[in-house]
């Protein structure tokens, strides 16, 4: 069985315009969610304890529920309300809010990971609240947070895929387009795979290196 | 103090000879990448002799140890256990190889080894700890090893702890349970790797004493310690290593009162309570 | 007051236990597979961990929803004739192995390595040591991750409502488009969700607690 190189070729156009899609909708999410967990993590470690209970349960609620079910539940909810979101815009809002709940938790592990004797040593030495957290807790928990973003944003790149189901045309809508109109699914599917595996990959790559980076720094 | 009879314990010199070589270790040699962890290492550990390891951090005395135990490799010289070549075989072509895991498991299964930070099972009740290798490594029936167990367990003062998980024992009495383990698999030879070292100061005297009386019982025994004093008591022969070499040994009085080398002379000044120069 | 909801409420549940056997079915597979990639990738040679890493590696990068869509089509056109049930389930069951593997491989590695010794000091051998003394250590130590593998397992069987399978998701979907009451019946769909992966949660959450070792 010979792979259809030429088929390959010839939709190559079709499927790099939706993987142009897919890396539009991943990078305005991931920015979208670093925003939103931050405001979720403060939210969360503030002294008023209904706001951290609300976020709290924010937090779970997103957790627990799948994030197809948040896309429908958005799409299909405000177009029968009379308020009808574009595909694309429902996906970027769905994603954001899930991932935005665990970049929240990830803003959290790493914040109250450094260790309660550097912020007694920084207080002891006459730093306000304030100043201890910029200048001791910040920089440290930023170290630790990065690899776990990373890995938050090649699950987000998969998670794009769902979006195909609100006709959103991206990569993988573009290969369902393609199933439907053709034979060569196995050349598609190979395709699609292989797309998918060099975004996630580069973006594993450009993490080794932040990392690689990071541990020199210190 | 629960006191050890020599009849109650297995007795490891039956049949033998005492002052006959058990352990003959020439020319012992290791590295760790680049650096020489063991360099031309020598020693024989006679039957029934008590033979303490002292020397600085980092002189090589638990790595000396660990490959009498065969939980090592090294790559220069040879170890015999009455007078068996173990852990590597010559061939022929004179090219060293490392015996199989069922060999090296045997000769370990002959040999009792007690570590500084004990390792007890932790999913395992303390009964079980001790009889879970006689049973499963040696096939001994279970029955034997229980009554065994219990025996050792009561002389080394536990009797009431046979049902609990060492999370619930105090570091010396997990400690003493690790020693137990360990002899309930009748051992021909004890190690003991600084067993005291991680211990809370109260607690390390009741493991000490467990140890005296091992040796008065006739055991042979390889003991790296931190503890002049019970080092200086108990053992018939002391070595001294520094940087991977054995500097000076011999009997306690000569080791203390009277040191040749510059450098056991550098170290039991750190320890003037021990010594008397 | 979720009139909609509350009377399409068995249809949900009827797909909430389908989605209930999807999950049990696969994490089990999944469980197999996974710890036996595990096991491969720690005690294996350079062959069978480099595969294991392979393997591992390309169902990380690629989504769940290329490889159901993958099985989906493809099967058909090479003439193997599996009703989408089963294939759904090996599907699910084959990517989250990967996860399953990374989780057990952890859990294996992380059991101190004086237990190692310990065992070996005493004589045992290789295959006493790993069923005694470690393994049992390891698998409570996997246990949380386990659990929290299962949550996201729950969810993802929602993607078989793309291909499909008559799970909670697709009921909804089904009973969204006759009812177009679709804030409350996807409302409910993740309601039941909820309840379903927050309990694990809570479960995971609980065995991490229990199980903890002072090592």
């Amino acid at each position: 069985m010979s792979f259809g190189w030429n088929f390959v070729a010839r939709n190559l156009p079709l499927f790099a315009e939706g993987a142009i899609v897919t890396i539009q909708l991943s990078v305005l999410a991931i920015l979208a969610a670093l925003v939103w967990g931050l405001v979720i993590v403060l939210a969360r470690l503030s002294r008023w304890r209904l706001l951290a209970l609300t976020a709290t349960g924010y937090i779970e609620l997103v957790r627990n529920t799948p994030v197809l079910v948040q896309m429908y539940f958005i799409y299909f909810g405000l177009a029968f309300a009379g308020l009808p979101l574009s595909g694309f815009a429902s996906a970027l809002l769905a994603l954001t809010l899930q991932n935005g709940g665990y970049i929240a938790e990830i803003y959290r592990a790493g914040i109250e990971s450094i260790s309660r004797n550097q912020i007694d040593a920084a207080r002891g030495l006459g730093m306000r609240k304030l100043l201890v957290l910029r200048l001791v807790v910040l920089p440290q928990a930023f170290f630790r947070i990065v690899p776990a973003i990373g890995n938050q944003f090649v699950v987000m790149i998969k998670d794009t895929s769902l979006a195909s189901t609100l006709s959103v045309a991206e990569l993988m809508q573009a290969a369902r387009i393609l199933t439907d109109r053709t034979a060569a699914t196995y050349e598609v599917f190979v395709t699609l795979a292989a797309f998918y595996l060099v975004m996630t990959a580069f973006v594993t790559l450009l993490l080794r290196l932040c990392e690689r980076r990071i541990a020199a720094l210190r | 103090m629960p006191v050890i009879s020599k009849s109650a314990l297995p007795t490891p010199i039956e049949g033998r000879a005492v002052g006959q070589p058990m352990v003959e270790i020439r020319g012992l040699g290791k590295s760790y990448g680049r650096s020489r962890v063991l360099h031309d290492v020598s020693l024989e550990i006679r039957n029934g002799e008590v033979v303490a390891v002292i020397g600085p951090s980092g002189s090589g005395k638990t790595t000396l140890l660990r490959c009498i135990d065969l939980l090592e490799e090294f790559e220069q010289g040879e170890i015999r256990i009455d007078g068996e070549a173990v852990g590597y075989r010559v061939e022929p072509r004179g090219r060293r190889v490392r015996r199989p895991e069922r060999e090296l498991a045997a000769a370990r299964s002959q040999i009792g080894i007690v570590f500084q930070s004990f390792n007890l099972f932790p999913h395992m009740k303390v009964l079980r700890n001790v009889i879970v290798a006689p049973v499963r490594v040696k096939g001994e029936a279970r029955a034997e090893v229980e009554a065994r167990a219990r025996e050792l367990l009561a002389r080394v003062g536990l009797a009431d702890k046979l049902d609990a998980y060492p999370a619930a024992l105090s570091n010396g009495q997990q400690q003493r349970v690790a020693i137990a383990r360990a002899l309930a698999m009748r051992p021909k030879l004890m190690l003991f790797d600084e067993v005291t070292s991680a211990l809370d100061p109260e607690l390390v005297g009741e493991v000490l004493e467990v140890i005296r009386q091992l040796a008065a019982a006739g055991m042979t025994m390889l003991i790296v310690t931190h503890e002049m004093q019970f080092a200086r008591d108990v053992a018939h022969r002391i070595v001294f290593m520094d940087s991977g070499s054995i500097i000076e040994e011999g009997p306690p009085d000569q080791i203390f009162e009277k040191p040749t080398s510059e450098r056991l002379r550098n170290f039991l000044r750190r320890y003037h309570r021990a010594c008397v120069i | 007051m979720p009139s909609v909801l509350i009377a399409n409420l068995w249809l949900l549940l009827g797909g909430a236990a389908t989605t209930v056997e999807l999950s049990v079915a696969s994490a089990t597979l999944a469980a197999l597979i996974g710890f036996a990639l595990a096991v491969l990738q720690v005690f294996g040679g350079a062959l069978l961990r480099g595969i294991a890493e392979v393997y591992v590696y390309f169902v990380r990068g690629v989504p769940l929803l290329v490889l159901l869509f993958a099985m989906y089509y493809m099967l058909p056109y090479s003439g193997i004739d599996l009703p989408p049930t089963l294939g759904g389930i090996l599907v699910i069951a084959l990517y989250f192995a990967a996860f399953m593997s990374e989780v057990f491989r952890g859990a294996i590695l992380a059991v101190p390595r004086a237990q190692w010794d310990a065992g070996r000091g005493l004589g045992m051998r290789s295959r006493v040591l790993l069923s005694l003394v470690i393994l049992p250590q390891a698998l409570r130590l996997a246990a949380p991750p386990f659990v929290n593998t299962c949550v996201m397992l729950i969810k993802s069987t929602s993607l078989v409502s793309v291909i499909g399978l008559l799970e909670l998701t697709l009921s909804g979907r089904q009973i969204v488009e006759r009812t177009l009451a679709a804030f409350q019946i996807f409302g409910g769909v993740a309601l039941i969700y909820f309840v379903l992966c927050y309990c694990l949660s809570l479960y995971a959450r609980h065995l991490e607690k229990r199980l903890a070792y002072a090592h």
